[in-house]
Formats: C-alpha cells, structure tokens, sequence
C-alpha cells in the first residue's frame, strides 16, 4: 500500500500540470482490463475482439479512406441539424414564449410532437421520402428542433416582469427589448436545449444511419453487423463515444456554463 | 422636470381566481409640482404599488387621469423612470452598460453614453465597479446602481417603489443619505413609495398617507436641507413630524 | 374547486389537439391525399379498433412496456450502489467521471450492433440496450450527486454520530436522490428511443416493429396509429411518473440541481 502512495501522488502531480491526463487515466486499467479478458479470457476473437485489432481496423480504415469519410458525413449531417434546429427554434421559442395565445394553443402540440419521438418518424418518412438523405436530415432537424423550441420558451418566461418593465421605462421598444432582455435572459435555457438536443439529435442520426443510411458512423456498424465484424463495431462505437465526448465537453458544456455563470443565472 | 398630476384616479382588478372585481384604488388625486420630492406611505396593500404602476404605465388605470407635464399617460416611457425593489438590473450586462442603457435606447453613440454611465456612476461612489457585473455586487450596491440607471436617463420624473426595502438597516441610511444629497443636486421630481415612515419623512418635501385606495392625509416637511441622519436622528423636528405621521398610518 | 381546475386545465391542453385532428379530418378528404402517403382520420380508426380487437396492438404495447420496465428496474438496481459506492471518496469520483460519461455518451442506440451480434435478434437484446441505456446515465448522475453533497453535511452527520450505515441511507442516498430521478428521467429518455430502434431492426414483436412491418405494405394508417400510441405512451409516462417523481424530490426539499 505505502509503496503506492508516491505512484498515487505522481499521478496527482502530473494530472493537476496536464488535465487531458486527468481524463485520459481512468481509461488506462479499462483498457488494460479489455485487453486482458481478450487475450486470456473464455471469448473468441470474433465475439472480443482486443484493443490491438481495433486499432489495426482503425489504422486499415483510415488508409482507405473509409472513416474519414463516414465521420465526416455523420458530423455534417449533425452540424446541419443543428444549425437549422437552432435557426427555426429559437425564433419560434422566442414567438411561443412572448405570445400567450401562441403558447396556448401550441404548447400541447409540442409536447405531443416531441413525445412522439424522432425514430418513430422512421417508417413513415421512409415512404415519404425514400431511404436516404431526405429521411435522415428530417429526422435530426426534427429531433434538434424541439428540445431547442421548448427549452428557449421556458427560458423567455423565466425572465422576470421587472426586467421586461425596467427596459420599457428606459424607453426599449418592443423590438429593442427582445434583443437586449428576452434574447439573453434565455440564452442560458437556449443552450440547455441545444446541448439536450443535440444529445438526442446525435442518437437518432445513428439510428437513422443503422436503419435507413448508406454512409456515416452508424451505417459503418450496422454494416458490420451484417458481416459478423465486431471489431468494426467496437471501434465505430469507440469513435462515436470520442466524438460526442469532446462536442459536449469541450464545446456545449463550457459554453452553457459560461454563459450563465458570470451572470448569475447558473448555480453550481 | 415636469410635474405629475393624479386626477380622480381609480383602479379596479379583476380577481381571476375569485372571478370577482377588486377595488385597490377608489379616488386618489395628487399634485406633484415640478422639483418636488413626495413620499407615498400607508399600511400595506393600502394601493400604493398600484398607484406607481399606473404612473409608470406598467398597467392601465381604471378611471381617472394622469397627466406628466400636462400630457396624459399612455404606456411606459422614458420619461418616467423607475427604481424597483428587486433592482431589476439586466444580468447579462456590466454595471456601465445597465446605467449606459436608457442612452442607448435613445441612439446615444457608445463613447458617448459611456461617459454618461460614468459621470453617474460617480455620482454615485460606484466608479470602481463600472465593469462588474450585478450578480457580483451586494444589494446595497445594486440598488445605487438601480437608482444612477433611471437617473442617467434623465426622466421628467423619478418613480420608486420600496426601493431601499431588501437592503440592511446600515447600508440603507447610507442609501437615503445619498439619495437626499443627489436630489438636492439635481432636483427631479419624486414619487417615492415606502413602508418606513422615518425614511418617507427624512426624504420628501411632502409626505402622502394612503388609506385603503384613498389619500388620507397630507403633511408638509419643512426640514430645512441639507439633511442628513447624523443631524435629523437628534432632531425634535423631525422627531415630532415621524410621530405625526405614523400615528396618521395607524389610524388608517 | 381542486377538482374542476384540474379538469379544465386537462380540456385546455386537449383542445389544440382536438383541433389538429379536426384539421387532418377536413384536409385528407379535401386535398385527396393517397392512403399510401398519409391515412385519413377514420382509416387510422379502423386500423386502432381492429388491432385492439385481434389484440395485436395490447400485445405489442406490453412488449414493448415490460421490455422497457424491466431493462429499467435492473438498470436503477445495479446502477444506484454502484454510483454511491463510487461517489463515496471524492478521489474515487473525480477518477471516474470521465469513464462513466463517456459511457453514458454511448448510452442506448450505439449497443444495438453489438447486442444483437453478442445475443442474438429478440429479448435479450433489447433489454440489454435499454439496460445501457439507463445504467450509464443513471450511474453518472448518482456519482455526480453524492459528490456536490456538502463535505460540511457528512461531517455533520458524522458529528452527530451517524455509522456507515446510516451515513448511507440518511445522507448519501437522500443527498443524491435528486440526481438520480433526472438520471432515470434523461436515461428513461433515450431508453424509449432506443428501444423503438432496436425493435425496428432486432425483433418481431413491439411497438417498433409493428410500425416498421406496416412500412412494407405501405400501411400509413397503422404507422400513423402506432406514432400516436408511442406518443401517447412516452407523454403519459413522462408526465405521470417521471416529473411528478423529479418534482416531489426537488422541489420538495429545495434543491436545485442545475
Ligand atoms: N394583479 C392583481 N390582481 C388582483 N388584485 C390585486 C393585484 N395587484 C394588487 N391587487 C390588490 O390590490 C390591493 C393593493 O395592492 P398594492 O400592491 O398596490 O398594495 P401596496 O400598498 O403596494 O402593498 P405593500 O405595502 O404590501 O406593497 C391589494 O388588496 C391587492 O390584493
Ligand atoms: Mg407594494
């Protein structure tokens, strides 16, 4: 034990200098657990694969230039999805939070739309529009849209009527008070809902890709799948995991904290 | 500075959830002269919020009129500014920027509002904390911060609803001081909303008491300015114009 | 009075909808929409009392509930002890953060390849997603709850004399109870999704398959019935277990968690 604890406290040192490290140490003994039941334990290598012939399909896959690809389209496609999730929620957020009947008549809508469920769009957008780009990009935009619509309401009626009130008697037209109090007094709430949003955007773009797709990471699995390589799946799943890891952590984490945070409107 | 005049004002709510009406105020007329600071007092949900609101244009008023400088009110407008009790600064802006936005309302070039924020400001004692933001004061800075924002504006008439109410019994001596001596240089005319007799008599030329929707008193202060409590907390003065006042408000 | 609001307040939130399928009622008719592109209102109907009468659709509704309901229970199970335990020692935690949100970031849908390979088309499967699906995000939230209780809380706790055990169900667990419901809630979440995915690709029984078998036969009635049903469901389980659960927690004890 006490022959640890300067392994233990190198490990802290070093950690606090490089924080990537601090990320990066747990997945040490999990690899190194992997690559142990691999080698040693009661599963064939086309049930378990070990993380060296992962890496060798990722490094086969990169020369040919098949992951770069796919990669590429899943996150096009999720970049797409968001910017137009983005461009048509938060101006009708905006419209349904500001406008009581609006909200009325609108709001069961929304939850009911939203409850549905993107996937469940499937079937129905498959004979629509065929297997292919048209399903895929309607179900991410779908799924994008309405945790962004619905978070940006509740932000727009989480500001307080003082402020609404403070801007007018300061002379703010109706205009003017959008851009300088609802805009970001909800902003906070926008980007809560872009985050969950995008979460369930980036689900659905797999499923779509597994089910109706002919490229992107998703595809790559499922075709996998079909060919009976679990080695590809692993490394489509590890891929999946990297990619969305820094996109939430390193993008729409800090940005929803820095957004609220100096203001005030973010505890924690 | 403009004056206000409150004629046979009334308001009645509809009470939703009793789907019935509320008469808050029944027949209130008030002449606040141009320069003139008037403390509203009276025991609580006596109206005196709602009489502020429908100054300030917040809410429509039932019957009546209310003219600032002759012309009848119609909406909230900058020429009406207002503290509130909550302070309601915008979060998202720094301190200038919260005082430099009625300026910018009125198309003020950004130099040019910044140096109206600053001179404010230290009007003010606030100009080391020109670039924080709100959430990093405490209450008593925040609400100078409130009061400087609907100054810098230059409104034709200050509205302040309890605006000293949330903050500690110490930093709100400090606050009336310095409101009594800002006023004193400027002069704007004052509507001022309060529990706290003592404060109401300390600020106003004139003090209001409100008896349900109804004006019930109206006592003249002639305390000779400058005030400030070091002197008025000695003062019979003083003294016998609060007593007046409150035994007024108990009455009510 | 409690009463009558609450029913009003139900028909409030009922009447859009009421109006949109009046609108679907009026526009199918009008504009000669082709059953194969989109089903009218009576169509839908016909195709919800028939599967209800040959008990089709009750026997895809359970499957897919119980599948749900148990990969759930099994998930909150494991997944609760698990992240105290971890959450306990603060090292411990901050260790494994990064490890238990990168697996609640593959959490649900990204299994389905290799449950399917590792156990075959069917049950198994399926709950095994679910499972994933809930045990990651729940796991991660319970850690990331014991973790923001106060040091100064267990040091209380430990002050007044409180032995592992009772610093387990007296402050850990109810410290991190919040956590843990909008874990279940966000996990329940992509449960629901990826369950109507894997069962679109991995089974023959479900609410999921059912809508991707009518698909073949272009049946846009049935898909339409079954769209409503998973909606209706998810809204129904959403609002009468899931927010109320969250609700009760948080609210009730003033916490936030942000
Ligand atoms: N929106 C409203 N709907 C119905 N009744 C209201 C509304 N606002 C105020 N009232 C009623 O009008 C009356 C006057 O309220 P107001 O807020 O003006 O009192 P106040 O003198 O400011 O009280 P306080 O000193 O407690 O602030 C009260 O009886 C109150 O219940
Ligand atoms: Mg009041």
């Amino acid at each position: 034990m006490n022959a640890l604890l300067p392994l233990w406290s190198f490990v802290v040192r070093t950690s606090v200098k490089w924080p990537i490290l601090q990320t990066l140490a747990p997945f040490v003994p999990v690899v190194a657990l992997w690559w142990a039941v691999a080698a040693w334990g009661p599963f064939p290598p086309a049930f378990f694969p070990s993380p060296a012939d992962v890496v060798a399909k990722f490094v086969s896959l990169m020369e040919k230039g098949i992951l770069p690809e796919y990669l590429g389209d899943s996150v096009a496609r999720l970049a797409i999805g968001a910017a137009v999730g983005i461009g048509l929620g938060v101006p009708l957020g905006l419209w349904i939070g500001l406008n009581k009947s609006a909200h009325r008549a609108l709001w069961p809508v929304l939850l009911f739309f939203q409850a549905i469920g993107d996937i469940a769009w499937l079937p129905i957008l498959i004979i629509w529009f065929g297997f292919g780009l048209t399903t895929m990009t309607f179900v991410i935009v779908y799924t994008v849209l309405f945790p962004v619509i619905l978070n940006t309401v509740l932000g727009v009626r989480s500001v307080r009527i003082e402020l609404h009130r403070a801007a007018q008697s300061l002379g703010a037209s109706p205009a003017r008070i959008v851009g300088e109090v609802v805009v970001p007094g909800a902003l906070p709430n926008i980007m809560t809902g872009l985050r969950n949003g995008l979460g369930y955007g980036w689900r659905a773009l797999i499923a779509a890709e597994m089910i109706v797709g002919t490229s992107g990471i998703g595809f790559l699995m499922f075709d996998a799948r079909r060919a009976g390589s679990v080695t590809e799946i692993v490394l489509g799943m590890i891929v999946l995991g990297i990619l969305w890891y820094i996109v939430d952590a390193w993008i729409l984490a800090p940005i929803e904290q820095a957004t609220g945070r100096r203001w005030g409107l973010v505890t924690q | 500075m403009k004056s206000l005049s409150l004629k046979n004002l009334a308001k009645t709510y509809f009470d939703a959830y009793k789907g019935e009406h509320v008469t808050a105020i029944r027949d209130v007329s008030l002449e606040v002269p141009a320069g003139e600071f008037v403390s509203i007092v009276g025991p609580s949900g006596c109206g005196k919020s709602t009489i502020l609101n429908m100054v300030a244009g917040f809410i429509p008023h039932s019957g009546g009129e209310i003219l600032v400088g002759g012309t009848p009110v119609k909406g909230p407008g900058p020429d009406r500014g207002v503290v509130f009790q909550s302070f309601a600064l915008f979060p998202w802006k720094t301190v200038l920027d919260n005082v430099g936005f009625g300026p910018k309302m009125r198309g003020v070039p950004k130099a040019e509002r910044d140096a109206i924020a600053r001179e404010y400001l230290a009007l003010a004692g606030l100009s080391h904390a020109a670039d924080r933001y709100p959430n990093e004061l405490s209450g008593g800075m925040q609400q100078r911060v409130g009061v400087v924002r609907a100054l810098a504006n230059e409104p034709d008439v200050l509205l302040m609803d309890e605006p000293f109410a949330s903050v500690d019994a110490q930093t709100r001596m400090t606050l009336q001081d310095e409101l009594s001596r800002i006023w004193e240089e400027r002069r704007p005319t004052v509507v001022f909303i309060t529990h706290d007799v003592p404060e109401a008599v300390f600020l106003a030329n004139r003090v209001v008491v409100l008896s349900k929707g109804k004006v019930l008193a109206e006592v003249e202060v002639p305390i000779s300015r400058p005030r400030v409590w070091d002197r008025l907390v000695a003062d019979d003065e003083f003294k016998d114009l609060s007593n007046q006042v409150l035994a007024l408000v108990r009455s009510a | 009075m409690e009463r009558t609001s609450r029913i009003s307040a139900a028909l409030i939130f009922i009447a859009p909808l009421a109006v949109l399928v009046a609108l679907w009622a009026v526009v199918v008719p009008v504009f000669g929409v082709r059953p194969q592109i989109f089903p009218s209102v009576p169509a839908v109907g016909r195709a919800g009392l028939d599967s209800i009468l040959d008990g089709s659709l009750l026997r895809h509704v359970a499957a897919s509930v119980s599948r749900v309901a148990i990969g759930t229970v099994l998930a909150v199970l494991v997944a609760v002890p698990l992240g105290i335990l971890m959450g306990v020692s603060r090292g411990v935690s901050a260790f494994l953060t990064p490890l238990m949100r990168f697996f609640s970031v593959l959490a649900g849908i990204a299994w389905i390849p290799i449950a399917t390979l590792w156990f075959g088309y069917g049950f198994g499967a399926i709950v095994f997603v679910i499972f994933n699906a809930v045990f990651f995000v729940v796991a991660y939230n319970t850690l990331l709850g014991v973790s923001t209780i106060p040091m100064t809380l267990r040091h209380a706790a430990a002050s007044l004399g409180a032995g592992r055990q009772a610093m387990l169900t007296d402050v850990l667990l109810p410290g991190a109870l919040p956590n843990i419901v909008t874990g279940i809630r966000t996990g329940l979440g992509f449960a629901w999704r990826g369950l109507i995915a894997a069962e679109m690709i991995a089974t023959d029984v479900g609410l999921g398959y059912m809508l991707f078998v009518a698909r073949d036969f272009y049946q846009t009635e049935v898909i339409v019935l079954g769209m409503i049903v998973i909606g209706t469901l998810w809204l129904l389980i959403d609002r009468l277990i899931l927010v109320p659960l969250e609700r009760a927690t948080i609210e009730r004890w003033g916490l936030v968690s942000a």
